[in-house]
């Protein structure tokens, strides 16, 4: 079963994906920060943002419509919630319709609060897939261990990276032999025979878990996983990070005088 | 249940990420305690088992359907420390992979999931499960499967409320109403895995006082 997805874009030979994955996760997480303390009124702000995140689109060299269909995947969760914002909240009635019984109202302040939470959504979420589509999940991961998180977790999050695919697999293959088995029947057994391969695959996991540790074991570990692995911080690191760090600033400075 | 970006204020999605950082730093350094040198590949693999678990849809209402949270079963079959990695763990991955959930938003995520719903899930676990009994421990689960997701509806509701999103009055009664359906659905799962591993292999289940020799 194919699993590439994950990093397919990661290989493109772009600026994105050449910068310094700490340089690239310090200057998109301080882009998203700025994005969502940005008050929803504050139009010019949010073009700015858009804008620094199309230059970045291109510089990645990632197809536009491979993002977009990754924003698609995540887009329904936001607009379920985000769909009901413009109906409560605020005096100002915009629009007021009655169906029977019951008054559906839009005010100013929710389709104001609407726009804010959507526009930041998206773009957050434009910046997130800017980062892990240029950056192969190994090196984000280290790149996250150098920037301070605990070696441990950074670990941990790598061995499931490793195995989840294995396990994942292991599932669908039972999943196909139930169903290659078992046609209709009542929705109680289907849910019984789904729990008993969850138990079952727990099981498996437990001992390929150790069967894992043993052989890491048999090879010399220790608790402690070396790695080679170089970040350097270039002149183009330094171009994307300064450029990104006055752009935002301005954006913050302007926001202050005249917001 | 994963909050997006851009729908917490700053000082919530802040303040989340100091309490959820701290959380899971105690949790992975109580399960460093046990585990030893056996931490990262038996928690990287369990972790990959809680994603893949996370797979199990079960239809809700009109059409939608819910996955299985996993706190609680994480809980059970690990303990609460190592059972709030495994989560945290599976939370980060799907919010960097999939995009499911933000990563401004991660800690409020992280706090309702992996440590309130699956500590506190694991708490009401215990005060049902007191003996060995199969029948208790089969039950204890289930309800605790129930409360754990109930449970971090509720936060996340008044996340939300705190961040001005949405009102308290119609936000929090939503979020319970759909999530008490959820957690049915949960619990009964729940509660049938840890059934079919007591039935397989009961020594893998978590016990709380021999847990210096996992």
């Amino acid at each position: 079963m194919e699993h590439d997805f994950i990093d397919r874009y990661s290989r493109i030979d772009s600026f994105m994906s050449r910068l310094d994955p700490r340089v690239k996760i310090v200057g998109l997480a301080a882009l998203m920060v700025c994005i969502v303390s940005t008050a929803p009124a504050a139009l010019p702000a949010f073009a700015v943002y858009g804008a620094i995140i199309l230059v970045l689109t291109r510089l990645s060299g990632i197809p536009a419509a491979v993002i977009l269909k990754r924003m698609l995947v995540a887009a329904p969760f936001i607009l379920m919630i985000v769909l009901f914002i413009p109906f409560f909240r605020g005096e100002t009635v915009v629009l007021s319709r009655t169906f029977g019984s019951v008054t559906f109202s839009v005010t100013r302040e929710g389709l104001i609060l609407f726009w804010g939470v959507c526009v930041k959504a998206f773009l957050s979420l434009l910046s997130v897939i800017l980062l892990t589509a240029t950056t192969d999940f190994p090196t984000l991961l280290k790149a996250i261990e150098k920037l301070g998180c605990p070696k441990v977790l950074v670990m941990v999050l790598s061995f499931m990276y490793r195995y989840i695919f294995v396990i994942q697999d292991e599932f669908m293959m039972m999943r196909q032999a139930k169903d290659a088995r078992s046609v209709g029947g009542s929705r109680l057994f289907h849910w019984r025979a789904l729990a008993g391969m969850v138990g079952v695959l727990f099981v498996r996991s437990y001992e390929r878990a150790e069967a894992v540790y043993l052989a890491m074991c048999s090879r010399g570990f220790d608790g402690n996983v070396r790695t080679f692995h170089p970040f350097r911080v270039t002149v183009a690191d330094a171009a994307f990070f300064l450029t990104l760090a006055v752009s935002l600033s301005c954006v913050k400075v302007l926001g202050a005088l005249y917001g | 249940m994963h909050i997006p970006d851009g729908f917490l204020s700053t000082e919530t999605w802040a303040a989340a990420w100091v309490v959820s950082a701290g959380a899971v730093g105690y949790s992975v350094k109580r399960t460093s305690r046990v585990l030893k040198d056996r931490t990262i590949p038996l928690m990287g693999v369990l972790s990959a088992f809680i994603f893949a678990a996370q797979m199990v849809n079960f239809p809700v209402m009109g059409g939608t359907s819910g996955h299985l949270l996993g706190g609680v079963l994480a809980a059970v079959l690990l303990g609460p420390y190592a059972g709030a990695t495994a989560l945290a763990c599976v939370l980060t991955f799907q919010c960097l992979v999939f995009q499911d959930g933000g990563l401004t938003a991660l800690g409020a995520n992280i706090f309702n999931m992996a440590v309130a719903g699956t500590v506190g899930g694991y708490g009401v676990y215990r005060m049902i499960a007191r003996t060995s009994d199969k029948r208790a421990v089969v039950v204890g689960t289930a309800v605790a499967s129930w409360f754990s997701v109930v449970l971090a509806s509720v936060l996340c509701a008044l996340e939300l409320a705190a961040s001005k999103t949405a009102p308290v009055g119609v936000v929090l009664p939503a979020m319970v109403g759909v999530h008490a359906l959820i957690g049915v659905g949960e619990a009964v799962i729940t509660g049938a895995i840890v059934a079919t591993v007591l039935k397989t292999r009961p020594d893998l289940l978590y016990k709380p006082k021999s847990s210096v020799e996992v």
